[in-house]
């Protein structure tokens, strides 16, 4: 069964001559577990999809099901819940807040859902990450790298079953940059998680399951890389 | 960390420094509270006692429905929402700007699943943090005020409030001065709290919020210079903080000039003179007191000053060719002094030429008098000439002539016009130190023929001084806070826009007009708030003038507070100039390339 279904998505900046169809009757699905790649020249159009798969940002006609419910449907309030316990980000510039450690990072959205945090599996992401003796740093002491692997620490400690990823190694080296892909790999295959991916490097997009490119509002599919 | 509030004390200590503007805010208006409502509540118990030694017993009712009950009450109750206001206008700018700070940091939280209802909760609760601290410092603070004006009172002013509790804990000011403080913070973090849940969670993907700054206007450009331009739009341009900006030296100029009105009122309800006599001595039967009696009390141990007035009452005199009846006092040289010292003359009055044997005299005057300086009057066959006017009638109880002449003149033109030199009046300074032994002594002195009345008791200068102090007091904090507002405010601008004014600083902009653009942006808050505070304060305090003082003191008149005016004026223009050389300090020490790297 798809986990991320996208059916005929619309999305128009602007009005008159200035308007600006960021996407254009947009229709794709993406099978759990699988790590998608979103691929594209700036301005096509990537970033609004994300933000409509990660309902950060409302279409303005067209349906996203994420494991079967309609994430329009909802209302705001229910919507913030579901992104919640479903949906880890990791983005570009890391974002992480800088008053918490490491650990006080990962653990923030379990507490937002008034959760305890789940000792065991928060080592076990630590070990993953390799930020065992850095769990008590500030994210101000560490490198690009380790924050951003701090970040998707912080995405992955929800469980969420899908993880969207905005050019997470737009700002890394190329050591750190194949350290965090294994990690999301890593990730998608042991935690049966779907992740969706932007990036503008196409060897990176080599390495996921499948491409999808996005130009000028509209997504084609390549189909899967790798069987 | 146990729940996601726990990041709001561990952000606190972070920001320390950024919020200790905000926490000196609330200090100050818990402390001002607490020290109001205990003194207050220190009166009441003074009261109190006063009336369960004059009745044996008492009911809290008759406190309450004493005058003095009611006004002390009715004051701090007033004051209370002006506090309340200032501070929910001081603290809501520091919120404001530091939610607006953080738009990218809200849209982090909205991505990673924070609910609208999880953000307003988080900002309330952060600025209800800094009560934690803030409010227990006021209170402390204001009840140490409250016991050092206590005892200033008790032992400095003495009089009446020789009997003032010294260390008392009042109650009312402690819950009053908490509440004024919660209150302050959770109304002035409404509205930020609101703006801060609707950050779009898009903010923390793109970096950048939707809102879109406004365009520079054109006209600016073309009449100014880019850095005064610029700093002007960065003040215009955000429309609700220009509001709250100028809403902020708004309110600071109108209780400076409500609070320059008590002032005048206590002048009026207890007028405090100079020539003010400890005994008055007056004949029991012939009306004339000898003129050797006042030489003998002035030689008396404690006396400071004895002086007399002589009194030739409904005489007939001829005013600009027609006849009627006037009045005749003579003052002595000190007393004449004394209506200089305490202003009490018209300007245009030529007090100099009144002294001595003389052909000038003043009148006593009011709005529906039609005698002036110049007129002459033709008394006892002689002719005199009005040389100046007292602002009104000294010797009527509601300060108005009723349209009878009454004239001042020097003892010595008095007694050559009357051949009287006999007094009708005398009255006794006595030394500060002085006691009821000088008054006895004076007694003693004077004889049974004449009848001298102990007027120390009805002396207000004690109340005087403690009213005109607490309200100079109160505007000296007023003031203060005021000053640290501006500063702050203009400090925070300049760290919300910091990074822009990095990217100035690459593209070619020097320091000094950096400088002037903050400049320009701190005056432009200035002056607008000068506007608007002048007229709301002006219009206010003659409504209040009105009020509390013309309609008791029918020979009041208001003036335009010219002086008021131009010392508020220069007041802010300071704070304005502190505020942006603080600022440029914190610009100067700026590294353009981390501000541009930083955030």
């Amino acid at each position: 069964m798809d986990l991320l279904e996208v059916r005929s998505v619309s999305k128009t900046y602007g009005k008159g001559e200035a308007a600006v169809h960021a996407l254009k009757q947009v229709s794709f699905s993406v099978p759990r577990g699988e790590f998608a790649a979103v691929v594209g020249e700036s301005g096509s159009g990537k970033t609004t999809l994300l933000n409509m798969i990660g309902a950060l940002d409302t279409p303005d006609s067209g349906k996203v099901m994420i494991d079967g419910r309609d994430i329009f449907s909802m209302n705001e309030d229910s919507r913030t819940v579901f992104r919640r316990r479903n949906i880890g980000f990791v983005f570009q510039s890391f974002n992480l807040i800088p008053e918490l450690t490491v650990e006080q990072n990962i653990v923030f959205p379990v507490l937002l859902d008034y959760q305890k945090p789940d000792r065991e599996y928060l080592e076990e992401l630590l070990d993953v990450l390799h930020l065992k003796d850095r769990r008590r740093h500030l994210p101000g002491q560490l490198s690009g790298g380790q924050q951003q692997r701090a970040a998707i620490g912080r995405a992955l400690m929800t469980r969420p079953m899908l993880i969207l990823a905005d050019e997470p190694t737009g700002n890394l080296d190329s050591q750190n940059t194949s350290e965090v892909m294994a990690l999301l790999k890593e990730a998608s295959r042991k935690y049966e998680q779907t992740i969706i991916m932007i990036t503008h490097s196409r060897s990176i997009a080599q390495t996921a399951d499948r491409i999808f490119q996005v130009s000028d509002g509209l997504v084609k599919d390549f189909g899967r890389c790798r069987v | 960390m146990r729940s996601y509030l726990d990041l709001i004390p561990i952000s606190a200590k972070m920001h320390r420094r950024q919020n200790r503007m905000t926490i000196l805010c609330i200090i100050l208006s818990v402390f001002l509270v607490t020290a109001m409502f205990s003194m207050a509540d220190m009166g009441m118990r003074m009261e109190q006692a006063r009336l369960t030694d004059k009745h044996g017993t008492f009911s809290l009712g008759d406190v309450m429905n004493s005058a003095m009950g009611q006004t002390l009450f009715l004051t701090a109750a007033v004051l209370f929402v002006f506090v309340l206001a200032a501070g929910v206008l001081m603290i809501s700018g520091s919120i404001s700007s530091s939610v607006a700070r953080r738009t990218k940091f809200f849209g982090m939280m909205r991505c990673i699943g924070m609910s609208q209802k999880q953000i307003k909760r988080l900002v309330r609760l952060e600025a209800l943090n800094w009560c934690k601290s803030a409010v227990p410092s006021g209170i402390m603070l204001g009840t140490a005020a409250a016991w050092g004006l206590c005892a200033f009172l008790r032992f400095f002013v003495k009089e009446e409030f020789a009997s003032i509790p010294l260390f008392g804990v009042s109650p009312i000011g402690i819950v009053s001065g908490a509440a004024v403080g919660i209150c302050a913070v959770l109304l002035a973090a409404g509205s930020p709290a609101r703006r801060a849940s609707k950050v779009s969670a898009v903010a923390a993907v793109s970096g950048n919020d939707k809102s879109e700054p406004p365009f520079l206007r054109p006209f600016l450009l073309r009449f100014l210079k880019a850095d005064t331009a610029l700093g002007i739009h960065h003040a215009a341009a955000a429309g609700k903080n220009l509001v709250l900006m100028t809403g902020s030296f708004a309110l600071s100029i109108l209780l400076f000039f409500t609070f320059s009105v008590l002032i005048d009122f206590a002048g009026y309800l207890m007028p405090q003179s100079s020539q003010t006599s400890d005994i008055d001595i007056t004949a029991r039967e012939t009306e004339a007191i000898d003129k050797e009696l006042v030489e003998k009390i002035a030689r008396l141990d404690g006396v400071k000053q004895v002086y007399g007035r002589r009194s030739d009452l409904d005489i007939l005199a001829k005013r600009n060719g027609e006849k009627e009846n006037i009045d005749m006092i003579s003052f002595d040289e000190f007393e004449l002094d004394c209506l200089k010292k305490d202003h009490l003359l018209k300007k245009g009055s030529d007090l100099s030429k009144v002294y001595g044997s003389s052909n000038y005299a003043l009148a006593v005057w009011d709005r529906d008098s039609p005698w002036k300086t110049g007129d002459t009057i033709e008394v006892y066959g002689q002719r005199l000439k009005i040389a100046g006017l007292l602002k009104y009638d000294p010797f009527s109880s509601d300060g108005l002539t009723g349209g009878k002449l009454s004239l001042i003149v020097s003892g010595d033109t008095f007694m050559r016009l009357t051949k009287t030199t006999d007094y009708s009046l005398v009255m006794v300074q006595l030394e500060r130190n002085a006691g009821d032994q000088t008054v006895k002594d004076v007694q003693k002195t004077a004889g049974p023929a004449y009848v001298c009345t102990d007027r120390r008791e009805q002396s207000t200068a004690g109340t005087w001084f403690a009213f005109v102090s607490c309200v100079y007091g109160f505007l000296g904090i007023i003031l203060l806070v005021t000053l640290l507002h501006i500063v702050n405010s203009i400090s925070m601008s300049v760290s919300a826009r910091q990074k822009q004014y990095g990217a100035m600083r690459a593209v070619g902009m020097d320091k000094r007009q950096m400088a002037k653009m903050i400049a320009a942006e701190s005056f432009t808050y200035a002056v607008s708030g000068c506007i608007a505070g002048c007229a709301a304060g002006l219009f206010l305090g003659r409504g209040l003038y009105a009020l509390l003082i013309e309609s008791h003191f029918k020979y009041a008149a208001w003036s335009f507070p010219a002086g008021e005016m131009a010392f508020i004026i220069l007041f802010v223009t300071a704070a304005a100039a502190a505020a942006s050389w603080n600022a440029s300090g914190q610009i100067r020490k700026m590294s353009v390339t981390k501000t541009l790297n930083d955030v």
